[in-house]
């Protein structure tokens, strides 16, 4: 401010109107070249807000993807989902249980890296962004859950979901570590797709087994 | 014919400030005096037996209460006996959700921070005692689960059990929460919670709707 203080008091009063005829192209053109490098940056500005991320999605775990028969290593344990049947009842050692909509059971694989792990029940992504917990409709000790899950062994068991024939198409399945009280932040979990459009959907809707049983032979 | 244009010239522009400053004032005043404030609650909604209500989270009817019997299944059990109420709930949220517990009675500032169904029945009455219950559990195809899975219409019991000689309530009133999907007050990520309203620093839920259902006299009750 000091700077220009003298200056400005050393020009006349109004300055500007000689200069302004004189140098009037140099100075719209440069008034111009302002506006359009003004104009980019808010647009700049406006366009980082974009990669913003919410609250929600900050916290979110860190996925890693893959498809139904592929081994996904999300670095801490790696899952491999073998295959999928849908059933209309589960049959265990003491009692039936039934549905009105469908129970899909999903057999996988996991091994960890260095350390043995649980996993958790997973949950069934649909298209249309719900999601959908494994059914406690089957206990937990039938699940894969229940298995240690050890360094570069591989252990292979269910997972049991209850969900409408309308969830099927597109669906993914994501397994993760067991839900801590304090929670861990960036925590891996794997997200596989089942790889079904309409067609395999309908298909796979329309044809459940009868009675899925989970009692070993 | 200049005299009279003269003299109405100055008038119009002096009335369009003058009746803005008197309405500014006028909707000052009514500010300042407490006008503009939202409406006093009319309070609860009263709902009868079969009505639907809309809690953000759920859509649920209030399908009936009353008692139901279990008979023994051994020779040293007994017969029991349950108020039971009974609700249609459908999940409108995008995830599974739990069935959830109605809140403690004995500690009423914590009943807001309940995200699931049941943490929404705020105040049960007439008060069962704290060793009758309650159970909550959702009735799929006959077996229980705690789950409510995302646009799916499930069957929820909320039980007491009664004693012996104990006489069932002729009425049961439930008073009703509602959710909303916002971010939190600290932690920032958008989740369900119960719609609130502070008392003396305090949060309370905030009753939506008062459900009195008549209790149906069960089999052998």
């Amino acid at each position: 401010m000091t700077a220009t203080q003298p200056r400005s008091s050393a020009v006349p009063d109004r300055p500007g109107r000689p200069d302004r005829h004189a140098g009037h192209g140099r100075k719209r053109g440069s008034t111009l070249l302002n506006a359009c490098a003004g104009l980019l940056l808010a647009a700049a500005a406006v366009g980082l807000q974009t990669f913003h991320l919410s609250a929600n999605e900050a916290s979110a775990k860190v996925t890693y993807k893959g498809v139904k028969g592929e081994s996904v290593d999300a670095r801490r344990f790696t899952v491999r989902l073998d295959s999928f049947v849908a059933a209309k009842t589960i049959q265990n050692s003491d009692q039936t249980i039934a549905t009105d909509n469908l129970f899909l059971v999903v057999t996988a694989s996991a091994k960890s890296s260095l350390k043995p792990y649980h996993l958790g029940q997973p949950e069934l992504l649909t298209t249309d962004g719900k999601k959908f917990d494994a059914t406690d409709r089957v206990a937990s000790p039938l699940t894969l859950a229940n298995t240690w899950v050890q360094p570069d062994i591989w252990v292979s068991g269910r997972f049991f979901f209850e969900v409408p024939p309308s969830a099927l198409p597109g669906a993914r399945v994501v397994f993760g570590l067991p839900a801590e009280v304090v929670v861990e932040p960036f925590q891996p979990e794997v997200e596989v797709d089942l790889g079904l459009d309409e067609e395999a959907a309908r298909k796979l809707a329309a044809s459940p087994q009868a009675v899925y049983s989970t009692v070993k032979k | 014919m200049t005299e009279p244009s003269g003299d109405t010239r100055p008038r119009r522009p002096v009335a369009v400030p003058i009746v803005a400053l008197v309405a500014v004032t006028a909707v000052g005043i009514t500010a300042l005096l407490g006008g503009l404030n939202e409406a006093p609650d009319k309070g609860p909604d009263l709902l009868a037996q079969g009505a639907t209500l809309d809690q953000g989270r759920y859509s649920t009817r209030f399908v009936e209460s009353r008692v139901k019997v279990e008979k023994a299944e051994t020779q040293f059990d007994e017969d029991k006996r349950f108020v039971e109420l009974v609700f249609e709930v459908t999940n409108k949220g995008d995830e599974t959700s739990s069935v959830g517990l109605p809140p403690d009675p004995a500690k009423p500032e914590q009943a807001w921070l309940g995200e699931s169904f049941a943490d929404s029945l705020v105040a049960i009455s007439p008060k069962f005692p704290k060793e009758s219950g309650p159970f909550v559990y959702a009735v799929n195809k006959g077996d229980e689960t705690r789950q409510l899975h995302p646009g799916v219409t499930s069957q929820v019991l909320v039980r007491y059990r009664l004693g012996a000689t104990e006489r069932p309530p002729d009425k049961v009133t439930v008073d009703v929460a509602t959710f909303e999907y916002v971010p939190g007050f600290e932690d920032q990520r958008l989740r369900w919670q119960m719609i609130a309203e502070e008392k003396d620093d305090k949060f309370f839920p905030e009753v939506k709707a008062r459900v009195t259902m008549p209790v149906k006299a069960g089999e052998g009750a």
